[in-house]
Parts: structure tokens; C-alpha cells; sequence
């Protein structure tokens, strides 16, 4: 039993130094628990603590963080998830990255709260952690196995009742792909901003834990009040009841469709034929590829596809997915319409563990390139990178996570691939990161979420701003208010880092918000944290983040769309509609002003102080 | 007139299909089509709850929300797809 001052907590902070081979145990400082929660809060404040921003993201002086939360140990629902932070590899700043599973539960039963990962080993490393025990073990016989194979060497040594988890990468971020993801439960993925790059710079192959620790709960009643509340509710919204199990996330495919957000052709437009849309839906791949529908740690809501296929070469696949986004980025924009090849390149890439978001956005923009002339046939080994063609998009996944011709380009990214070609315009990212699913010229809360989300075009942290737009708000936040959506994005961001903090899932946001969370959290820690005290937490946490960013480099012309938003028009309700550089300017201004950060976009030392961050952050 | 109506996620299994053409008189309203399609008690009971809709129900007319309108109030035209689905996300 932990002596940490404050239940649902361990008080403990796992620290391995890979260069000099060393991990010991620190102790967590209650005031920065009480101040920043965990998840994604807690985990950033850390990396402040430890890194430079401005460090080489692949050398030895990066790190990365990886927090749980007081929830994960109760039985509250979702709470089992992981936040990673990290400086990324792929786009220069904060990088931040969530992931369900299991491993993040199983991390929080050997005892600690906390994961710090620094310094860089010279041959490839694991960690094994169990309670009491913690060590660092040669890895060489793992290097170049996928996930699934690590996953599963590792997993052996189970026992009933204490399963042993793994995090691990495959060989997509042995390469430093700077999209590479790190892997749990073989196909449950941090994905984004490339944190298996990071771990592959430093040698790290997987991190191995178990254990049976439990957590305190300090006032049982309060505990119990808010998670009765969040149970009974999310027995009562459609999308936890019910849509998530049936339909996954690829069950908004058509209704984005509908709203013209769809993007298509590297976001040349959102027209598509309904038959071709009707192919990819998750209507569809619910009557033909789903086996069955799964669930992370403590989910009631059951999202996950298990899912099967047919291979190029006749022999059934299993495996799972796709997702909304991967369905759509490896799809539509990509020019693709094809299911089963989605499925089977979404297969491909959660084995060599790649982000399929970035990856999907790349190979639109080496589709675009192609056609622009930019990539001959003869530097792709005699694909066709014709927008459309399946084939391509299959057989570069491989190539890319091995660095193999055109695959080495591929790897870097569509930014960096667009400026070696001689066309920026070309890269559909926002600070170097490739845009999500939904077309921002579609909604200009969605806009303004990409332009000021910490670690680039990315809906979960930016904000999520479909279901605003679109879903049961629309009377409340038009799509198209300036005026509103800096404050309505503002909302949804706060609402995501307290929900990544507390280590849960997204989708609980369709049946409640904050008030159900207050309560469980409170009654876990015994201490008042009321909505209005997590409000301030947020906000703590948001202006932390940007004054990471601030001190990596990022200025207000980093808040901004690719040019093609604001000067090729789609066409939205029967309106040509852009989001013109003035529209981006007047939200960017007003978001700032909301936010408390000067007119350069940083926080000012008013606000830093009264966050209690510190005049200079420091 | 005739406008298309088109439905997702169960509404499909509930309405039948993924969409249907549906004749309505001239002038008639969004709730008078939803009155229309729901020729059964476990449809209205899906659709409606007293003389509103459902909560967690969208309704659009040619990809916009009913509620940016005039809800079941608002008019429809020739031609017009309404959309009929449960509020859905993902992410």
C-alpha cells in the first residue's frame, strides 16, 4: 500500500536512463499530481521538467512520458488509458498520443503512475516491470520482429490472473519513420506525432509490465455517485448504447459524406459518388468483413473491429479495422474505394507499426506529386501512383516502414516529401502533421481546431469539432460563426485534455461531460476537484502546452491552414466555401485572446503565473 | 412533390431500406414527411417523443441540420433529400 498523500495514485514514478542502463524509482510530487492530474497533464508537466524543447527529437536528450491516471485502478468507465508525450519527430513539437488497450491499466498495477524513458542505448533494450522490479534486458533477438510477433514472444510468460501487457514498436520505427506508432495489445496504437521513431532512436523495442497493485478510494460515496450517473447515461445515448458496437467509427463515413466533409484526392474536394462512398461505410464493412466487435479495458461502449479478409494471395486475413479515419485517409484520399485492400493496408501497418493517418496523407501527396509530374514511374519500381490505385497503396506500406525506394521519402512524411519535390503545396499538414478525415473548409470550428491543436492537424486534441458542428449542436454553433467557434473550439479542447488526463475514452463525451467525471475523480483523490477546479486544470495544462511549443519554436504563422483551404473553394450547403487567411486571422486572434497568450500566440507571464506554471514556464 | 429520404445506422433496418422517395402535397414540412414515413407505433415511437423529436435524433434537409431551421417546421421542396440517422460519432 502506497503512503502517497493522495488515494488513486502510487506515488511513484518509473525513470529508465537508457544511456547509462540505469531505472530507479522516484517519487511523484503531490502538488504536481494535484495541479495536473495525469494522463496527459501530468505527463506533460514532466516533460517540461526533463527535456529542452528545442533538443533533436531522435538524439539521446529527448525523452518520453507516458502517465496513467487516479481513475485507472477504479472501475470507472474507459479509465485504462495511456498518454504518451514526447518532442516529435515528424513535426518539431509537443507530441502527444493516446491509446486504449490494456497496457495502461496493467502499467498502474505494477505500481507506478508514471513512465520516464531518457538517454539512448547503443544496442536494442526492454524493460521488464513488475511490482518491486524493474530491469533493463538486452532486446537483440526482438529487433526487426513486427509488433504482433514481439507482442506476442513477450506476452508468453502470462500467468492466469496476471497477465503480462506490451508496449512495443515494429520495424517502422526501428527506422525512424517519422510516423512510426508504438503498439499494445498488437493492434491498439499511440499513432500519432511518431513516438516510435523516439523509441527507436533510443534503442527501445518494447516495455513489458504486470502486476496486481491496487488503488485507494477515499470517499466511496462520491466516487459511486458519478459513476452511477455516467453508467445510467451512457445507457441512454445512442453512440454508447449501442452505434459504437454495431457500426465502429467508420459508421460516420456516409453522414460526413452528407455534410460534405468527406475529403477526396488529397483534399482536392469532398464530391464522391454515393455508390463508392457506400462501399467503404461502416455500414458495409459491418456486413462483410466484421467478426465481431471488441472492447479496451473497462469499456462498455465497443468500438473495436475484429475483423477478417481475403489476401492478395487468397488466404483469409484476420486482424482489425479499419477506423473512420484510416478508412478515409487510406481511402477517399487516396482516391480509394476499395475495402478490402484498406483493410488488409491497415493490417500491414499496425504489424510494422505505422500511424495509418499520416501514412494515408503521404501517399495522397505522392498520388498528387505523381500527377503532377513530380514522381516518375521509374523511382517507384513500377507502381503506378495514380490516385485510385489500390495496388500502390498496399505495397508502399512495406516499403515505407522498411525505408525501401520511394519508400524512404514516403517515410519522411507528406511535408518534407512535398519541399524535396519542389511543390509545399503539395503536404495537406498542419504544423507538419497530416490533417485528419473531416475538410476544414467544412466547418470553421474544425478549421480553427487544426490551426491551434498543440501538436498539429490532429481532431483529438485540436478538437473534435463534428459533433458540434453536426451533432445535436448545430442550433448552438453554425459551422460557419467566426465569432463562435474560437470559444466553442476552446470548450471541446478543454474537454479532451480533461478526459486524456483522467485516462478516458472520447466517445464517454457523447453520453456526459465534465460534471460525472468531477464527482469520480473527487471521490477517488478525496480532494475538491469540482468542474470549475478541472476548468482551471485545463486551462493549466493547455497554456502549458503551448509554452513547450513556444520554446520548440512555434510562432502564430505555425497557426495556420495549408494555402489550398483558403484559396480553392468546396462547395458546403450549395456555397462555395473557403477559409480565407483573414477568416484564419480573425479566429487565430480572438482563440489567443480567450486563451490568455499575447498577439504572437504565447502565453503571457500573467497568465503563467496565475496558472501557478511559473513567470517563464520555468 | 417527391423528395428523397434517406436513412442511416438501425434507422435502416427500422425504415427498410437505406432510403425512399416519398410523395408529399405541396407546402408540406419536415414533420409532416417524419409523419408520414412513421406508419407504425415502433417507428414514431423511434422518431417521435410527443410533438418533438427524439433527443439523440438528427434530421437534415440537403445536409443541413433541421434545428439551423425551423426543426419540424421547416418547409421542403421538390426534390429534397431529407436524412434520417441517429446522432452517431467516432473520431
Amino acid at each position: 500500500m502506497s503512503d502517497f498523500p493522495i488515494s488513486g495514485y502510487h506515488g511513484r514514478v518509473l525513470v529508465a536512463d537508457l544511456t547509462r542502463g540505469e531505472v530507479r524509482t522516484v517519487p511523484l510530487d503531490p502538488a504536481t499530481a494535484l495541479d495536473y492530474i495525469g494522463g496527459r497533464g501530468l505527463a506533460t508537466r514532466i516533460l517540461y521538467d526533463t527535456i529542452d524543447p528545442a533538443c533533436d527529437p531522435l538524439g539521446p536528450d529527448n525523452a518520453f512520458v507516458i502517465a496513467t491516471s487516479p481513475l485507472i485502478g477504479s472501475n470507472a468507465p474507459t479509465a485504462g488509458r495511456g498518454h504518451m508525450v514526447f518532442k516529435s519527430p515528424l513535426t518539431g513539437v509537443l507530441g502527444t498520443s493516446n491509446s486504449g488497450g490494456t497496457w495502461g491499466a496493467a502499467f498502474k498495477s505494477a505500481g507506478f503512475d508514471v513512465l520516464v524513458v531518457k538517454g539512448a542505448s547503443a544496442t536494442p533494450v526492454m524493460l521488464d516491470v513488475s511490482p518491486g522490479r524493474a530491469e533493463l534486458l538486452p532486446a537483440d533477438r526482438l529487433w526487426g520482429k513486427t509488433t504482433h510477433e514481439t507482442n506476442d514472444e513477450l506476452a508468453a510468460v502470462s500467468e492466469p490472473g496476471n497477465p503480462a501487457r506490451v508496449l512495443c514498436i515494429g520495424p517502422a520505427g526501428e527506422n525512424l519513420v517519422r510516423y512510426a506508432a508504438v503498439a499494445n495489445d498488437r493492434n491498439r496504437v499511440y499513432g500519432r506525432c511518431g513516438p516510435g521513431a523516439v523509441w527507436g532512436s533510443k534503442k527501445l523495442k518494447a516495455v513489458r509490465v504486470r502486476g496486481r497493485e491496487k488503488i485507494t478510494i477515499a470517499d466511496e460515496g462520491k466516487y459511486r455517485s458519478g459513476l452511477d450517473q455516467a453508467v445510467y447515461l451512457m445507457k441512454q445515448a445512442p453512440v454508447t448504447k449501442r452505434l459504437m458496437r454495431d457500426l465502429g467509427t467508420a459508421g460516420l463515413v456516409e453522414l460526413i459524406n452528407l455534410i460534405s466533409m468527406l475529403p477526396r484526392e488529397n483534399f482536392r474536394d469532398c464530391t464522391h459518388r454515393d455508390e463508392d462512398v457506400e462501399k467503404i461505410s461502416g455500414e458495409t464493412l459491418a456486413k462483410t468483413l466484421l467478426e465481431k466487435a471488441g472492447s479496451c479495458y473497462l469499456c462498455p461502449i465497443g468500438c473495436q473491429r475484429h475483423t477478417r479478409v481475403a489476401g492478395r494471395d487468397g488466404r483469409e486475413e484476420r486482424g482489425e479495422g479499419p477506423e473512420y479515419e484510416t478508412t478515409v485517409l487510406m481511402g477517399p484520399l487516396c482516391g480509394i474505394y476499395d475495402l478490402a485492400a484498406i483493410t488488409r493496408a491497415n493490417y500491414r501497418a499496425n504489424e510494422l507499426g505505422l500511424d495509418t493517418m499520416s501514412y494515408g496523407g503521404t501517399v495522397a501527396c505522392a498520388m498528387e506529386l505523381a500527377r503532377r509530374g513530380l514522381i516518375r514511374r521509374e523511382e517507384t519500381g513500377g507502381l503506378d501512383l495514380a490516385f485510385g490505385n489500390a495496388e500502390a497503396l498496399e505495397a508502399l506500406v512495406t516499403m515505407t516502414a522498411r525505408r525501401e525506394g520511394l519508400g524512404a521519402e514516403l517515410a519522411e512524411g507528406a511535408f518534407r516529401l512535398a519541399a524535396s519535390r519542389g511543390r509545399p503545396g503539395s503536404a495537406m499538414t498542419v504544423k507538419k502533421l497530416e490533417i485528419p478525415a473531416y475538410d476544414p473548409r467544412a466547418s470553421f470550428t474544425q478549421a480553427l481546431g487544426y490551426m491551434t491543436s498543440p501538436s498539429g492537424a490532429c481532431h483529438l486534441r485540436g478538437g473534435y469539432a463534428v459533433s458540434l458542428a453536426f451533432f445535436g449542436g448545430a442550433k448552438e454553433i453554425p459551422r460557419f460563426s467566426l465569432l463562435q467557434s474560437p470559444i466553442a473550439i476552446r470548450n471541446m479542447q478543454n474537454t479532451g485534455i480533461l478526459q486524456d488526463s483522467l485516462g478516458v475514452c472520447r466517445f464517454t463525451g457523447y453520453a456526459f461531460a465534465a460534471d460525472p467525471w468531477a464527482r469520480m475523480i473527487s471521490g477517488v483523490t478525496g480532494r475538491d476537484l469540482s468542474v470549475a477546479r478541472l476548468d482551471e486544470i485545463e486551462n493549466r495544462i493547455a497554456a502549458l502546452e503551448r509554452q513547450f511549443n513556444v520554446e520548440a519554436g512555434v510562432t502564430a504563422e505555425d497557426d495556420a491552414l495549408p494555402d489550398r483551404f483558403a484559396d480553392v473553394p468546396i462547395v458546403v450547403e450549395g456555397k462555395e466555401r473557403t477559409v480565407s487567411r483573414g477568416d484564419q486571422e480573425r479566429m487565430r486572434r480572438d482563440y489567443y485572446r480567450i486563451r490568455g497568450w499575447d498577439a504572437a500566440g504565447r502565453p503571457t507571464p500573467e497568465i503563467l503565473r496565475s496558472l501557478r506554471i511559473g513567470e517563464t514556464g520555468r | 412533390m417527391t423528395v428523397n429520404v434517406r436513412f442511416f445506422a438501425y434507422f435502416r433496418d427500422l425504415f427498410g431500406g437505406r432510403g425512399r422517395e416519398l410523395a408529399l402535397a405541396a407546402g408540406a414540412t419536415v414533420g409532416d414527411a417524419l409523419a408520414a414515413l412513421c406508419d407504425t407505433p415502433a417507428r414514431r415511437g423511434e422518431i417521435f417523443a410527443g410533438d418533438g423529436l427524439k433527443p439523440h435524433l438528427v434530421v437534415m434537409v440537403n445536409g443541413v441540420h433541421v434545428d439551423a431551421r425551423s426543426g419540424l417546421a421547416t418547409p421542403l421542396s421538390p426534390g429534397d433529400t431529407l436524412a434520417v440517422f441517429p446522432m452517431l460519432g467516432g473520431g
